[in-house]
């Protein structure tokens, strides 16, 4: 075992970087505000490239590579960050900080997905390391790439707010826009169907939940919430009159909203300052000009956000009045950071409960409470409480098939467990589907269609009682292919227009989530065509496809929507 | 003074468009509009001077007089034969001289839109313009991307063949030529000839046509159908003003690009980069390519959904000559049921966008009564198609231009003629339309 030189400590686990806390545009003094970030330790080599991350300076519009960034070894006793004490203007003229901002918020991300999961989290992408192309090209874009395994991060010349000379903007000096598109690629790993074609629901979720990442992973450095309060991050003492819900939209949400680079404006930030604009009390859900997939997505992250809120002025209520209504901003601030994380650890475990295909908001709403009700029986912190009242100021209920209290059924069949073993189930796909197949009945799959299991994975944290909980999430995905002629008998409506001969594919599919004894807790699942809400939401999917122009011309059907995405990536906040 | 005899010659432009709309009259008097007047490129064996030789027909042909000129969008293969030279001898500088009484352009060519406005703003006296003018500057943000994407194809040594073959092709087209737009601004000399259209308004083309009726189905106003504005820009119309300010460090076309960071930059022995990165810097030149191959097949649909769409009435016969339009310039005149009616009776169709696969929509093919599979019906469509093969899209992915199933479909329910059947020293071919 590798130890600390001369003595017998293990390795440290972390190492600190300089960070840019949100982009250079967010200035306090007319300095850039800063962080430092703590990201796991590990063996690098130049560029850095690591057992998750490998950065690749390559510049496809000049066509030139730049020189790696070389941090010292993991295996060394130190890890000294090679940019704590440069001026602002070295770091922004040194590829090197870029490539180190990028590879630090990555990490950060990575290892906040895993903390939250207790395990290892993969890409999307196939392999083990994500390529990160600090300056991929001269575009005002930056987007994840399942295929080439890669973020890619552009840079385009800008005029910052209030000045008249332009200046080279760096998508990848970003916090926000870092996070999202990583978030991007963890999601996609976690749940590989979530990009298909299906509900605008679903299409919206990768950027709402992309967006809700980033702005709780700005959101949870001290530094930011500390500049964005009130204007005086030196003063020790904070009015409480600023930390009421509304105070707080206009004070920190709001001004982080305007210091997010101005440039950048029609880029992303935007994602925060429209879904500030949108007043709780509506039921956007239903409302036509939210149907589309950019705009539906605001809802999400309102909703989101407005929980953040409450719950941080919850967690306020336990702070002490120092001096005629003041409190001290120091924990003002912790409290903010502590809410955005674990708001953000909640956000994540929640995509384990979730259902593998055709996601709706609302099945995301029950997912969150189902986790929260998992680690917090009697919701004494009023987070579940928080969540269901302000989804609903915003038109989103819980799933219909959920409890009255918004979580999940727990599973009450009886199941086959003699024909599989408890050990290879919590880690052998195929056990998962004998297991799932000697119990197709009981799981109501039906008798038609192809069905698979996609993942087995260990879920592990820490139980109330302060013992590790270990629970086995595992999916299966259904597959029908049938003609419309045939989907049109079994009740699903087809469009006016769609041929008859025409194979179309429905989806189901379910999350099962085993407890630690292996008994089936959870299943969290789209049945293909077991109900009239399974029929009905074939039929809106059908007919959702059918509009977005999917099934109109089948030889470009599937570039279609890899076209979509690319509009998508280059709309302003969808891929930033 | 009555309407006899009208006679449409399509010129050989090779992939590009050029339709001379002649109406003769009774009296022996005879009328001409020129539909479009451009080209990309040529088939083989046709003299580079095509587009003068055409210039003098149509002087010939016109006696040295056109009613009017239709720029349908500004494609350079529907305006490029519109530009001139110094010494006053091209193309355009012939057309010039033939002063036409009206030149006819879509709303978004419109001066008065102010297209470098740094805000879209409505000019005084004049409502709803602010969208117009954004969409006017997103259209010429568009064509700066265009000649960006142009020249880093030209200078780029990583594209594949093909690849750059349709990045120079689609960003060379969608290039601004200056000297052809100008021509087109100036060349009725009276500005108040000048008629900027969109659906709905008068073409001004009745007074100068006795006894043709033209109605214009297109292009669309943003306020009248959305899908124009949101198809150049989705939500965001200052993407592509972002955009085409992004490369502003890219030299000119040919030049290799400054590198960002000049002190920075890792040696490169014998032009091969390190090992550890070839893999990603492989994918990363690709997808930079289809990057820009998507982003200038999105400004390309967007000029091409600029186009004038017209429909001529003359003695119980009509002719449609729709430009490029496609799809979602297609859809509001489409969804109009008096317009419905009167695309039913059409006699001649001029083949949308080369024969593309977006430009003739299945709604408006079916609403054509005269499709008819019998050659010997007197009152059968008549087809009309200027096209080049082997210059646009690819059949891969059944973009081809022209696509392969359209043009059997109009082999089989049209009289159909195309441009690809002239030799190369045919000038054109002509069809009569006896009324």
């Amino acid at each position: 075992m590798k130890n600390v030189l001369g003595t017998r400590h293990g390795l440290r686990t972390n190492r600190s970087l300089t960070i840019i806390a949100q982009d250079p545009s967010f200035q306090i003094d007319n300095k850039i505000l800063r962080a430092t970030i703590e990201v796991p330790a590990e063996e690098l080599s130049p560029g850095p490239s690591g057992y998750r991350v490998s950065v690749i300076d390559y510049d496809a519009t000049a066509n030139v590579l730049y020189a790696p960034l070389e941090l010292n070894s993991g295996l060394d006793e130190n890890y000294p960050d090679p940019f704590a004490d440069k001026s602002d203007q070295e770091l922004l003229d040194n590829p090197g900080f870029h490539a180190q901002n990028a590879y630090a918020i990555v990490m950060r991300i990575l290892a906040r997905f895993e903390l939250a999961l207790g395990r290892r989290v993969a890409w999307g992408s196939s392999g083990h390391q994500l390529h990160v192309a600090p300056h991929a090209f001269a575009e005002p874009n930056a987007f994840y790439s399942r295929e080439d395994r890669a973020l890619f991060f552009g840079y385009f010349e800008g005029v910052l707010d209030g000045r008249k000379t332009s200046q080279t903007v760096f998508t990848s000096l970003a916090h926000d826009v870092v996070a999202h598109e990583t978030t991007h690629a963890l999601l996609d790993g976690l749940r590989q169907r979530y990009l298909e074609p299906s509900s605008p629901d679903q299409a919206a979720f990768h950027e709402g939940f992309a967006d809700i990442a980033a702005l709780l992973s700005v959101l949870s450095l001290d530094a930011i919430v500390r500049a964005v309060l009130d204007g005086k991050p030196d003063d020790r003492l904070i009015d409480a009159r600023f930390l009421t819900p509304e105070a707080l939209i206009d004070s920190s949400l709001m001004s982080l909203a305007k210091e997010m680079g101005q440039e950048l404006s029609g880029i992303r930030g935007s994602a925060l300052r429209q879904s500030l604009k949108l007043e709780p009390g509506h039921d956007y859900m239903n409302d036509e000009a939210f149907q589309e997939e950019h705009r539906r997505g605001e809802i999400l992250v309102a909703a989101m956000l407005r929980s953040f809120l409450d719950i941080w002025v919850a967690r306020l209520q336990r702070v002490g009045t120092i001096s005629r209504g003041k409190k001290d901003r120091s924990l003002v601030v912790e409290e903010g950071a502590k809410a955005a994380d674990h708001l953000l650890t909640m956000a994540i475990r929640a995509i384990d409960y979730c259902p593998p295909v055709d996601l709706t908001f609302s099945a995301y709403l029950s997912a969150l409470l189902t986790v929260d009700r998992e680690v917090v029986p009697d919701d004494r912190y009023g987070y579940r409480e928080a969540l269901l009242r302000n989804f609903a100021s915003y038109g989103i209920a819980p799933s219909s098939s959920a409890d009255v209290d918004g979580t999940w059924r727990r599973s009450d069949r009886d199941m086959v467990y003699s024909r599989t073993h408890f050990d290879s189930m919590l880690r052998d796909e195929e056990e998962m589907f004998r297991f799932v197949w000697e119990n197709r009945r009981a799981l109501e799959l039906g008798e038609v269609g192809y069905i698979e299991v996609q993942s087995v994975r260990p879920s592990t944290r820490i139980a109330p009682d302060g013992f590790v909980l270990r629970e086995t999430i595992a999916e299966y995905v259904q597959m029908l292919t049938l003609q419309a002629q045939e989907l049109k008998d079994l009740g699903v409506d087809i469009p006016d227009g769609l041929d008859h001969w025409r194979n179309v594919t429905l989806f189901g599919g379910g999350t099962l989530v085993f407890d630690e004894y292996g008994q089936l807790k959870y299943q969290i699942a789209n049945h293909l065509l077991n109900s009239e809400a399974d029929i009905g939401r074939q039929s809106q999917r059908i007919a959702h496809l059918w509009e977005s122009g999917f099934y109109a011309d089948p030889a470009v059907a599937a570039s279609r929507f890899a076209e979509l995405h690319m509009a998508r990536a280059m709309a302003d906040r969808v891929s930033l | 003074m009555k309407p006899s005899r009208v006679t449409i010659r399509s010129y050989q432009v090779g992939f590009g468009d050029c339709f001379l709309f002649s109406v003769h009259y009774d009296n022996g008097d005879s009328r001409h509009v020129l539909i479009d007047f451009g080209s990309t490129g040529l088939p083989e064996g046709v003299p580079k001077t095509r587009l003068k030789a055409i210039a003098k027909d149509i002087q010939t042909v016109t006696g040295n007089k056109l009613t009017a000129v239709v720029a349908t969008h500004r494609h350079k293969d529907h305006i490029s034969g519109f530009a001139t030279n110094e010494a006053g001898t091209a193309s355009g500088d012939i057309i010039a001289k033939l002063q036409p009484d009206l030149v006819i352009q879509p709303w978004t060519e419109d001066p008065e839109l102010e297209e470098t406005a740094t805000a879209p703003r409505a000019r005084r006296g004049r409502k709803n313009l602010s969208s117009a003018a954004r969409h006017v500057r997103t259209l010429w943000a568009m064509q700066q991307v265009a000649a960006q994407v142009w020249a880093e194809a030209k200078r780029s040594r990583s594209l594949r063949p093909e690849m750059r073959a349709m990045l120079g092709f689609l960003g060379e087209n969608n290039v601004k030529n200056l000297s052809a737009v100008k021509n087109l601004m100036t060349m009725s000399k009276n500005k108040k000839k000048n008629k900027y259209v969109h659906a709905g308004t008068s073409s001004g083309l009745e007074k100068l046509l006795p006894g043709v009726n033209v109605d214009v189905l297109g292009p669309p106003t943003v306020e009248q159908h959305e899908e124009v504005g949101t198809q150049t820009s989705w939500d965001n119309d200052e993407f592509w003003v972002r955009l085409a300010a992004a490369d502003r460090t890219s030299p000119p076309s040919g030049m290799s690009a400054k590198p960002l960071f000049p002190k920075h930059v890792v040696n490169r022995e014998k032009y091969r980069f390190p090992v550890n990165a070839r893999w990603f810097i492989y994918r990363a030149k690709r997808l930079r390519g289809e990057q820009m191959l998507r982003i200038v097949t999105m400004l390309d649909d967007a000029l091409n959904n600029t186009s004038v769409i017209l429909l001529f009435r003359v003695g119980g016969k009509s002719f449609l000559f729709p430009g490029d339009a496609q799809i979602e310039n297609w859809e509001y005149a489409l969804a109009q049921s008096n317009v419905r009616k009167l695309l039913k009776s059409v006699d001649v169709y001029k083949v949308g966008h080369h024969g593309s696969r977006n430009a003739t929509p299945k709604t408006l093919w079916n609403l054509f009564e005269h499709r008819s599979a019998d050659k010997h019906d007197a009152h059968r469509l008549t087809s009309l198609l200027s096209t080049m093969a082997g210059k646009h899209g690819r059949e891969d992915n059944s973009s081809e231009v022209p696509r392969k199933t359209l043009v059997s479909k109009l082999e089989r329910e049209s009289t159909h003629f195309t441009t690809q059947n002239l030799a190369a020293n045919d000038l054109c071919f002509q069809v009569t339309f006896d009324l």
